[in-house]
């Protein structure tokens, strides 16, 4: 009961035969339309405060464009202010197309400037590519290369122990006890050793040399 | 005969005779309230109050999160990356969500045979808009993208493809368009600003950063080519799964087609022009030089 009368009240409201008479497409869900309401102006519309210009003591803020602009705004042809002079006049303008010029440039510059920037941007990066290519191609050789050096280190070390592990033992040898491989005596023994192994070495070269002079007549012969 | 079985028995009789609720005869539940404690009064009347003695537990005057006494805080004293750089000056987008924009369209909030803009969503108290905190407009999110089902012609600053598809999948039409603060301002405050007797300002481009995502036909930007708006619709409704209603045979075309210039900040109003809410009257320049300046 209360609710018919409710929903009788704000058909009464909001008109909804008139909405829906001028407009006839509302959707089906749509039963009623809230419109805007506003705040009732806070103005006095019915005794307007128009100050009086040639008056001294009228602040000077009251004088101003701005103000004339509000009155009109407020209170329309009753304010008596020009209508004219709402719009910037043409010093004004001068500096409004000037600024405008300076902060917001057209749509087609700013178009060309994103399209330049973009442009170096892939450039850049593109050039980037390229060398990392370039390296990336580099890098399985220089891997390779990376691990035949670390081998061939790694065999350096070790036949340098096997050697001083050698010498260590000869000298004991020799002198019947240990010898610390920093004394003299050690050194010089080193020394000597080394004298050997390379007067050693020279006769095993001749002897090599003169092997292959006496073989190879004979191995010609042989393979005839 | 045969006896109708209702179920409910009385109770259903008495709710169907009680009035319709609304705000006069809704209370709480009993007992989902409780007063809130008073201090300070009764038998600790003039102790502590249970904040304890001095300083600023007492006072409530904590300072804020990360102070520590005027040492350098932590959080400025380790370097980061720039995650959150520049974040007090970066554009801010309030979200509306479809569900969001339904409800107020369900309640008659919004007028779904007129074009939706700031202004419509701002008076239907759908969103708060603040530029002086960095707001450039509503973004328009997919949540209750199945549940929409309105034809609208909407205007937001930012979208999301889905929200894009829900809304033209229902025979709508969506365009994301930039206002700069000033003109922002104007239009969600429009009668504010007729009240200062002001000429309607020019809407100002997007700026660098911007403007590829207002020039995007897939964005819906309004500085896009209209044939790659088109293109770009049937694309996403290919994408999406849904075919495309023509709106040109649409009974709201006419409403369904309008579409504000770049420069324009409210349907059927040019820049330049002044509206003087207490006489009822529109006011245009004629000064050419005035013209030139807000119709370039």
């Amino acid at each position: 009961m209360a609710a018919s009368i409710l929903c009788r009240r704000t058909a009464v409201l909001f008109d909804v035969t008139i909405l829906n008479s001028k407009i006839k497409f509302l959707p089906a869900a749509v039963q009623q339309i809230a419109h805007y309401n506003p705040r009732p102006l806070w103005l006095n519309i019915k005794n307007p405060y128009i100050p009086d210009k040639s008056n001294e003591k009228t602040p000077d803020w009251q004088k101003t464009d701005r103000y004339d602009r509000k009155l009109f705004g407020r209170y329309g042809q009753a304010s008596g202010v020009d209508p004219a002079q709402l719009w910037p006049s043409h010093a004004q303008l001068e500096e409004m197309i000037a600024e405008e010029r300076e902060w917001h440039p057209p749509l087609q510059v700013m178009l060309e400037n994103i399209a330049a920037k973009e442009k170096e941007r892939t450039a850049k990066r593109t050039e980037r590519e390229k060398i990392i290519a370039a390296n990336m191609a580099k890098m399985p050789k220089m891997i390779a290369d990376w691990k035949k050096q670390k081998q061939e280190t790694k065999q350096k070390q070790k036949e340098e122990k096997v050697r001083r592990e050698r010498l260590l033992a000869e000298a004991t040898e020799r002198f019947g006890h240990s010898v610390d491989p920093r004394s003299v005596k050690f050194k010089e023994m080193v020394a000597e050793i080394e004298k050997e192994e390379k007067k050693k070495r020279k006769i095993m070269k001749r002897k090599k040399r003169d092997e292959d002079a006496g073989l190879s007549p004979a191995a010609a012969e042989s393979s005839q | 005969m045969s006896a109708k079985k209702i179920t409910g028995g009385k109770t259903i009789d008495i709710v169907k005779n009680l009035p319709r609720i609304n705000l006069a005869n809704l209370r709480p539940n009993p007992g989902s309230t409780k007063n809130e404690t008073r201090r300070g009064h009764g038998m600790h009347g003039g102790n502590k109050s249970g904040r304890g003695h001095t300083g600023e537990r007492q006072r409530g005057n904590r300072p804020r999160l990360g102070f520590e006494g005027g040492q350098t805080p932590f959080y400025l004293v380790i370097p980061k990356y720039g995650y959150n750089a520049n974040h007090s000056r970066r554009p801010q987008y309030p979200p509306l969500s479809l569900r969001k924009l339904q409800y107020l369209i369900d309640l008659g909030r919004i007028d779904t045979t007129q074009p939706i803009d700031l202004t419509q969503l701002v008076n239907s108290r759908g969103v708060a808009i603040q530029p002086l905190k960095r707001d450039y407009g509503v973004q328009l999110v997919d949540e209750g993208a199945d549940i929409f089902c309105a034809k609208v012609n909407l205007e937001v600053q930012v979208a999301s493809e889905k929200a894009i598809a829900a809304i033209e999948r229902n025979g709508g039409v969506i365009t994301t368009s930039y206002y700069d603060p000033r003109s922002l301002q104007v239009l969600i405050k429009p009668v504010p600003f007729f009240i200062s007797g002001q000429p309607i300002p020019k809407r100002m481009l997007p700026g660098e950063d911007l403007l590829p995502y207002y020039t995007d036909a897939n964005h819906r930007g309004y500085l896009a080519d209209l044939d790659q708006v088109q293109a770009a619709r049937l694309a996403l409704a290919k994408k999406y799964g849904y075919s495309l209603p023509d709106i040109t045979k649409d009974e709201l075309f006419e409403m369904l087609a309008q579409r504000k210039d770049a420069r324009q900040i409210f349907f059927g109003l040019s820049p330049g022009w002044v509206v003087n809410m207490e006489d009822k009257k529109i006011l245009k320049p004629t000064d050419e030089k005035v013209l030139q300046y807000y119709g370039s």
